[in-house]
């Protein structure tokens, strides 16, 4: 079942264009890897699937709601839509706790007691359950950013949207943090990651999208794509990365 | 989203527009004036002894304000005495703020043309003062390549503006008589030129100058009404005058300020100043607190406002915040008192006192600042904490108070605390319009007494003492929000 379709994606910063004309469909379920040099505009369209930058042109539908739509109630559809971001920004005015039950509270209306509850549970999940009554600062990284994986996942969505997770990250966290990405991936959630973890990929992806200059230049199969590169692009930026 | 924007933006201005309303009230035609629901409103000079002056007990004395009294105990009219710096006095008639004016004010054929002048009721002349120690000047003549301090629109200023086409003179403007003579006194200004009965009486009182020619042929002080307005309070006062005249009253009251026997000189050193005027000084730092408190409570409310709709991304909203904040720091504080308290009224054909054209003036101005302190907190803190909010689904104004708020107000405070000084201090800059606060308070005690040493030294030291305790508590606060 289509869970996502982009359209003839555009996105411009003044002149400067940085999406032009982006196609893509994405199955329930799926992961997706998006790879490729800095400046390719792979976050920027990331940020696009959930409005957080104002899309120029084309259309993208999320579960059959245009987000372009002007009539479209943007936080609606976003509650069904987690983001994970390569700074974590995680509320440090607010336990861990709060910073896990503040959506659930305001937009369900959960009660303290069930939205507490579900946020230990997934504290439990991401390995921090001893964190819920700490602040962020006395946090790493690499807590941090699992608490920003809970944080998002409390509000129930069915697809995770992850900007670079562990790029700002020192490397002996990044595994946990992968770890709890790929368990989310075996539970089936739809999951769209820039990345530039190429093992990641290969090993959790259902597909692979190289993009580059606004463009996507190919996509396909983690073992197609990276053991055997179509593009000339994609092979000078794969032998530059896989050294 | 954008129209809960501008239904708030519209409570915003009707708001505003209700307070401007509630706080004016229109000019009545009333054809009964002077009476004691609608008195006469009647602007002296602040501080020109021994025309008008506090004594001691906060009240105000001197030749004209008691003149004014007899006359309207004479001819039973009721009367507000509005004191106001004498350039500001004439303003306020020109523009109708005020029915009359009694300020020691020389009958001119210039000022004819404005003003319509009662009899005379004083007779001046200007005369020319040096320091004590002075003997270099004896002259006109020696004047050649000094500097001279006059009084802005005096009749003293006049004749050193002629004086100057034949010497080579320095003037040296002031607001106010005593600080003018202090700048002689202390040498910064060789001569001073003023009305003679006001010099002698300083002199009398202790001030250290003296007298190397007579006095120039004498000028008239007449009471003035603006043209054309009040013709049967001119009457009045001249029907007035005309009695106390015959019956001696007037000459009582001239010679208590005049005669060589006039009250003498008091001790002015540190503590007696202190001891002698504590309970004025003390009104004069309560009304600055007031001041500071009424101004700085309602420019948060619009300067937080301002700063969230400059924190928009709508352009009408943050538009309209720019363009505020634009208008109100490009107006130096004092043009703006003068704009809110003379041309507001004059446009819109209200009267507005002077302590709520100073809350006005203060409001506007610190909310700008505060303004741009709250978006600048707020742009501090957006970004990536906007972006997380608003990626939960949690609405633009749900983000802002619950996520971005709550920090930026933490990193604001330390800058709100210094605003607030800063606005503490600003009020003294409304003593232009006649708000005797702290500042006026120590003008006018040095006027009755001379003593521009030890009073501003005084007035400094409370201020100072004001501002640390209030420091002081704005830190205790600080600490208790940051660690909530």
């Amino acid at each position: 079942m289509t869970k996502l379709k982009v359209e003839h994606l555009k996105k411009n910063f003044g002149k400067l264009e940085v999406l032009k004309d982006l196609n893509i469909e994405v199955q329930e379920g799926e992961v997706i890897c998006i790879i490729g040099p800095s400046g390719s505009g792979k976050s920027t369209f990331l940020r696009c699937m959930n409005a957080l930058e104002e899309i120029t042109g084309g259309k993208v539908i999320i579960d059959n709601f245009d987000l372009t739509d002007p009539k479209q109630d943007i936080n609606k559809v976003r509650e069904n839509i987690g983001m994970v971001f390569q700074q974590f920004n995680l509320f440090p005015h607010l336990t861990v706790l709060d910073n896990i039950t503040l959506a659930p509270k305001e937009l369900k209306k959960e009660s303290a007691e069930t939205s507490e509850k579900r946020a230990l549970e997934l504290l439990e999940t991401v390995g921090l359950s001893e964190k819920a009554n700490d602040y962020p600062k006395s946090l790493s990284g690499g807590q941090k950013q699992r608490v920003a994986i809970a944080r998002a996942l409390a509000m129930d969505p069915d697809i995770m949207l992850f900007d670079e997770p562990t790029s700002a990250l020192d490397p002996e966290m990044v595994g946990d943090v992968l770890e709890v990405m790929q368990k989310l991936a075996d539970q089936g959630m739809t999951m769209l990651v820039v990345t530039h973890e190429m093992g990641f990929a290969k090993e959790v992806a259902d597909r692979v999208i190289f993009m580059d200059g606004g463009y996507i230049v190919e996509e396909g199969d983690p073992k197609e794509v990276f053991d055997n590169p179509q593009q000339e692009r994609t092979k000078n930026f794969l032998e530059k990365v896989l050294i | 989203m954008i129209t809960k924007q501008n239904q708030f933006l519209g409570a915003v201005f009707a708001l505003f527009l209700g307070l401007f309303l509630s706080l004016s009230t229109p000019i009545h035609a009333s054809a009964e004036k002077g009476t004691e629901s609608d008195p006469y409103v009647i602007t002296t000079d602040v501080t020109y002894a021994p025309f008008e002056f506090k004594n001691a007990e906060g009240d105000y004395v001197g030749i004209d304000v008691e003149t004014l009294d007899a006359i309207a105990e004479d001819q039973n009219f009721s009367y507000e005495l509005r004191p106001l710096a004498f350039s500001a006095g004439l303003q306020a008639l020109e523009s109708n703020q005020v029915d009359g004016m009694i300020a020691a004010m020389s009958i001119t054929d210039e000022r004819k043309e404005s003003f319509d002048f009662s009899d005379p009721y004083f007779e001046a002349g200007t005369v020319m003062a040096v320091s004590k120690n002075n003997d270099a000047i004896s002259s006109y003549e020696d004047l050649d390549g000094k500097t001279v301090a006059v009084k802005v629109g005096t009749t003293g200023a006049a004749f050193v503006t002629e004086l100057k086409k034949q010497f080579d003179i320095d003037i040296n403007q002031f607001e106010d008589s005593a600080t003018m003579y202090e700048d002689v006194v202390s040498g910064h200004s060789d001569a001073v030129f003023d009305d003679y009965p006001v010099m002698a009486y300083a002199v009398q009182q202790g001030l250290k100058l003296q007298f190397p020619l007579d006095p120039e042929a004498g000028d008239v002080y007449g009471f003035a009404v603006n043209k054309g307005q009040n013709p049967e309070l001119l009457e009045k006062f001249n029907a007035g005058l005309a009695t106390i005249k015959e019956n001696g009253v007037h000459k009582e009251i001239t010679d208590k300020y005049t005669s060589e026997n006039s009250e003498a000189a008091t001790s002015n050193n540190f503590f007696t100043l202190i001891q002698n005027n504590y309970s004025e000084l003390l009104t004069g730092l309560g009304r600055t607190l007031v001041l500071t408190l009424v101004s700085f409570a309602i420019a948060l409310v619009v300067g937080v406002i301002l700063g969230l709709f400059s924190a928009t991304s709508n352009n009408l909203l943050s538009g309209i915040s720019t363009l505020y904040v634009t208008i109100m720091r490009g107006i130096p504080l004092i043009v703006l008192a003068f704009f809110v308290y003379f041309s507001i009224p004059q446009f819109l054909n209200i009267q507005l006192s002077a302590y709520l054209a100073g809350v006005i003036t203060l409001s506007l101005n610190t909310s700008a600042y505060i303004s741009e302190l709250v978006r600048g907190g707020i742009q501090a803190v957006a970004g990536g904490q906007l972006e997380a909010a608003r990626s939960l689904g949690l609405p633009y104004k749900t983000s802002m108070r619950k996520i971005v708020l709550p920090q930026a107000i933490k990193i604001m405070i330390p800058s709100f605390i210094n605003q607030f000084v800063i606005t503490l201090k600003d009020t003294s800059i409304l003593s232009v319009i006649g708000i005797v606060e702290l500042t006026q308070t120590g003008k006018i005690i040095i006027a009755r007494t001379y003593s521009s040493g030890n009073m501003w030294l005084i007035i400094g030291i409370m201020y100072i003492v004001l501002i640390t305790i209030l420091t002081k508590l704005s830190t205790v606060l600080e600490r208790k929000i940051s660690n909530d």
